[in-house]
């Protein structure tokens, strides 16, 4: 027989509730900031891992099949400690005195998620017939000014169902920050459970309200995709 | 979620262990069988653990349980238990005594009785060298120390203006220190001194961090005994009493927390009766 008693008012109310909507908060930060900053990242990468200048294509493989290999814990300590050996002493001064277990995190979600979006953005672009590219050169636009007007607008389009998939990973990835100091949604959850034993209560509100953080995104990409993606396609 | 598993559990023996439970003569069991059960820590030096070349657990607790034998006259066997598994065992009578970093507390003295405290220690902070004199200069701080723990609770108490960052663990709290992220990371001054030794045994950090005299909580160490076994209280109590008087626990203690061990700390505290 379970003894253990329900009490679902430590989260829906008072000081543990306030803890974790202020974490929500932060894994909407961090979730926000990283998605906007890889996104655009990953299409840099993707374009110079197409680019018909070797280092450049060299450089951009490189960062993808490094980046895509390494556990993101692993990454978020790296950024976090090992940054400092590396930086000179006034910049880790300065660091520290600014939320820098936040900019570590959203450096390391970034980092690592722009190289598997770059990857769906080049498998996007790839699926784009070569004979555009060709056409769009022979009509005078410039190598980037053909993948920024021609190809990209369509294989972005193709590429939203695994980008959804990135985006969402990385809004459940934040979760890592925790182990840095940065105090998102599981890091209160962790809280609440440790000054009040209601674990069970505790997790089960960050999951719900992870749930609802992915739907978010999934429906507003949904949204952005039928209504902006799709009638360029018709045009 | 493994508090939470531990908790369900401890609920389920609780439930299961209801009026099992009768005040048992452990003395007279021990001397019977010629054996006595002592519950240890396994992996947490220097109180228990086990020793890399003779493959025994040795340490602080398992000295004190010897000495208790030795009195008594009967041979030792070590069991192996953790936080969450040392008081249903000894309620169950698995194991004859708990010394295995056990924090007297009020909540605990419903269920076990205690012996006198054999081993007496604190919250405090680990620092840079002359960084923090006292709780003041921490106010508005960072401080680290690790997830979970009631460290935590007791420095957001202590130094309510501080920002408080829970690592994962320890050694990730200390690192985080000598880099600047934090000015201080706080926790059982034992374990504290366990990381200041690392820190001392590196050339590059070498004497430059200290655990200033900063205490915000009491940790009383007590030996765990079943509840209204009264003649083996006494007993226990009793042994480690002249423990005292004959420089024996000391001894153990030096043994284990003295100036050229690897957590060197300073002895605040004296087996005293009734205490």
């Amino acid at each position: 027989m379970l003894k253990y008693k329900f009490d679902w008012a430590v989260v829906t109310s008072g000081k543990y509730f306030d803890w974790l909507a202020s974490g929500l908060y932060v894994t909407i930060q961090l979730s926000v900031v990283s998605v906007a900053l890889s996104f655009l990242l990953g299409l840099i990468i993707a374009v110079m891992r197409m680019s018909h200048v070797r280092p450049i294509r060299w450089f951009a493989h490189g960062y993808l099949e490094f980046f895509r290999n390494t556990p993101l814990l692993v990454q978020i300590f790296f950024w976090y400690f090992g940054s400092y050996k590396i930086l000179p002493q006034a910049v880790n001064d300065w660091m520290n005195r600014q939320n820098f277990e936040f900019a570590a995190a959203v450096v390391a979600l970034t980092i690592y998620t722009s190289a598997f979006i770059a990857e769906d953005i080049r498998s996007g672009v790839l699926s784009i017939p070569k004979e555009q590219m060709e056409a769009a050169r022979s009509s005078g636009f410039s190598y980037l000014g053909s993948m920024r007007y021609i190809i990209l607008p369509q294989a972005v389009r193709l590429t939203i169902p695994p980008l959804i998939n990135q985006f969402l990973n990385l809004a459940k990835n934040s979760s890592l920050a925790m182990t840095i100091g940065v105090a998102e949604l599981t890091y209160q959850a962790r809280q609440v459970e440790s000054y009040t034993f209601k674990g069970f209560e505790a997790f089960t509100a960050a999951t719900l309200v992870y749930v609802v953080i992915s739907s978010v995104i999934t429906i507003l990409v949904n949204i952005y995709n039928k209504t902006v993606l799709r009638p360029m396609r018709a045009r | 979620m493994k508090k939470l598993g531990a908790l369900i559990l401890s609920l389920v023996l609780a439930g299961g262990l209801c009026g099992a439970a009768t005040a048992a003569d452990t003395l007279a069991e021990a001397k019977k069988k010629g054996i006595l059960v002592c519950g240890v820590k396994d992996s947490l030096p220097p109180f228990g653990y086990v020793d890399a070349k003779t493959r025994e657990i040795v340490g602080y607790d398992i000295d004190f349980c010897k000495a208790i034998t030795k009195k008594l006259g009967v041979k030792l066997e070590l069991k192996p238990v953790t936080s969450a598994s040392r008081m249903p065992q000894l309620m169950e009578g698995n194991i004859d005594i708990i010394a295995a970093t056990m924090t007297k507390n009020p909540e605990r003295a419903k269920q076990i009785d205690f012996s006198d405290t054999y081993f007496f220690t604190g919250q405090k902070f680990l620092t840079k060298k002359g960084t923090v004199k006292s709780l003041k200069d921490l106010g508005g701080k960072r401080i680290g120390t690790a997830k979970g723990s009631t460290s935590e609770q007791n420095a957001a108490k202590a130094v309510p203006s501080a920002t408080i960052l829970s690592f994962d663990d320890y050694p990730q709290a200390v690192l985080a220190l000598q880099q600047g992220k934090v000015v201080a990371v706080t926790t059982d001054e034992s374990i504290l001194a366990g990381q200041l030794g690392k820190l001392n045994k590196e050339p590059s950090t070498k004497g430059q961090y200290e655990i200033p005299d900063i205490q915000i909580s009491d940790e009383p160490y007590g030996l765990g005994i079943r509840k209204g076994d009264t003649n083996f209280v006494n007993f226990v109590n009793k042994t480690i009493g002249e423990m005292e008087k004959s420089g024996e626990a000391k001894k153990i203690f030096e043994k284990w927390f003295g100036p050229n061990s690897d957590t060197p700390l300073k002895r605040n505290f004296k087996i005293t009766a009734g205490k």
